[in-house]
């Protein structure tokens, strides 16, 4: 299930949670978090959101080896959105009420690119996991979580420890 | 696939392309058979003496380049060379496709850097005629690889420049500083500049700002670095800039064994949030060294040090402040 280019209407009556997620073991407690919390309780979707931030053209020696990254980022993405796909339905979701979503796209930030996403599948709800990075890799590298809270509009964030 | 030729080319044949080099090195100098070379691919081949034919123009080969790096000096960069374009007598700077990916680590941090010819080319499409950049262009060779032809430039780097200005910190901070800070800020508008198009410069250190003294300007080299960012696209750029205002700020690195050596009062009172946030052997809280330091430009400072409470984003941010500190030194 894909939910990508399907603009999902805010009247279908149920709350929809994006659940932005990657490889870290934060985003296995992001789901079952929300597996625990809202399994079997009815009213509320859920799309599993897997971010490819597009690398520019410069960072591959060619387009083969570019075309080959990719591919391989969502191949990884893919199996483990499905993966949490699968705890999420036996936690009480129904097969329909979760989408999973791969998206590659070039992002200066991930937490804009996230929230994008948010906006255009009209989510209420942000749920991601916090790293608990240094100050120093917060300093070099930034907080995704922390931008998310801090840039999120129209919607609450859930930032799971 | 082989592109050495030892022949006559159609446009400089041995014998014009002996009476070119004549103009620049000494007779008995001139190499009686002139290795032209079309093809950079194997950059070591590309030797002293060669002439580098790229999109019809002849570079005739002088030395590779070097550079100093993480307290490491004189490290050979074979595939970047000096030259002389045979056609103005212009010296120029060859750099040659060396696409490498490595993880690089400062302090106790490590990320994925990578050397792309392609980010150097566009970056020096972006920044033609702008006084603060070094300045050249991409041309393809023989094999389709993008070499950089950049116009060579004679100037000290920045840090050079300023260790040599005066005897002593507090001569230097109230007769030199004041000019040597507008100059950083030239420095950092120019990389604003970059940033507003979304491009990083990607190797921001001191070494890397040069005087060009035929434009009286200081101008930011070597763009061919970049690293995948995560958050905060602009990070390291700005670590970067952080770590050259120190340097201005305290005319040289204020390191803690120095202090230690040298200076063991002061020494006493450095704490662990007074230190660089990622080279924790410099001192960033420079007022508690030179208490002279006016408080705006302290505050600065300690936005780059390991106790600061708030970080900046962007070079925007950077330069109102800089703006603030200027204003108080006039």
């Amino acid at each position: 299930m894909n939910a990508e280019g399907t603009e999902v209407k805010k009247t279908t009556g149920e709350r929809h949670i994006l659940l932005a997620l990657d490889e870290s073991e934060n985003a296995k407690r992001v789901v079952l978090y929300v597996a625990d919390f809202l399994g079997g309780v009815p009213g509320f979707r859920v799309t599993l959101l897997k971010i490819i931030p597009e690398p520019p053209e410069d960072y591959f020696e060619n387009d083969r080896a570019r075309k080959e990254w990719i591919e391989n980022e969502r191949e990884k993405g893919t199996a483990m959105l499905e993966n949490f796909h699968s705890v999420l339905v036996h936690s009480g979701f129904r097969n329909d009420q979760v989408s999973t979503l791969v998206k590659l796209k070039p992002c200066p930030s991930v937490a804009d690119c996230i929230l994008e996403e948010q906006q255009r599948l009209h989510c209420c709800t942000v749920v991601l996991g916090r790293r608990g990075i240094s100050r120093k890799e917060e300093f070099i590298f930034g907080s995704t979580s922390s931008k998310v809270l801090h840039s999120g509009k129209n919607c609450a964030v859930w930032v799971i420890e | 696939m082989e592109h050495v030729s030892v022949v006559d080319t159609e446009a400089f044949t041995q014998e014009k392309l002996r009476e070119l080099i004549a103009h620049y090195i000494e007779p008995g100098r001139i190499p009686k058979i002139i290795k032209v070379i079309t093809d950079t691919s194997d950059f070591f081949r590309v030797e002293f003496d060669n002439v580098l034919l790229l999109e019809g123009n002849p570079y005739f080969i002088r030395n590779y380049e070097r550079e100093g790096r993480f307290g490491i000096d004189e490290q050979p960069k074979f595939w970047v060379k000096r030259a002389i374009d045979l056609t103005d007598g212009s010296m120029k700077i060859i750099k040659m496709v060396f696409h490498e990916e490595f993880r690089t680590t400062i302090g106790d941090l490590s990320f994925d850097c990578y050397r792309s010819s392609k980010k150097e080319a566009r970056i020096l499409t972006v920044v033609k005629n702008h006084s603060n950049f070094m300045q050249g262009s991409a041309v393809t060779d023989s094999a389709g690889n993008l070499v950089r032809v950049i116009d060579y430039i004679p100037g000290k780097s920045m840090a050079d420049s300023v260790l040599s200005l005066a005897e002593s910190h507090e001569e230097y901070f109230h007769t030199h500083f004041p000019s040597v800070l507008d100059n950083f800020i030239e420095l950092v508008h120019a990389i604003k500049f970059l940033h507003d198009r979304e491009e990083k410069h990607g190797d921001i250190r001191r070494d890397h700002v040069l005087w060009d003294r035929q434009s009286a300007s200081y101008r930011w080299i070597d763009f061919d670095y970049n690293y995948l960012h995560k958050e905060n696209i602009y990070g390291y750029d700005l670590f970067g800039l952080g770590n050259i205002i120190i340097f201005l700020a305290g005319c040289g690195d204020i390191t803690v064994q120095h202090l230690k050596k040298y200076n063991e009062q002061t020494f006493n009172r450095i704490v662990e949030n007074d230190l660089n946030i990622l080279f924790n052997n410099r001192v960033a809280n420079l007022r508690k060294i030179y208490p002279y330091i006016p408080y705006a430009l302290n505050s600065l400072l300690l936005h780059f040090s390991l106790g600061a409470p708030v970080f900046y984003d962007e070079t925007a941010q950077l330069l109102d402040d800089l703006g603030e500190v200027r204003s108080s030194l006039s």
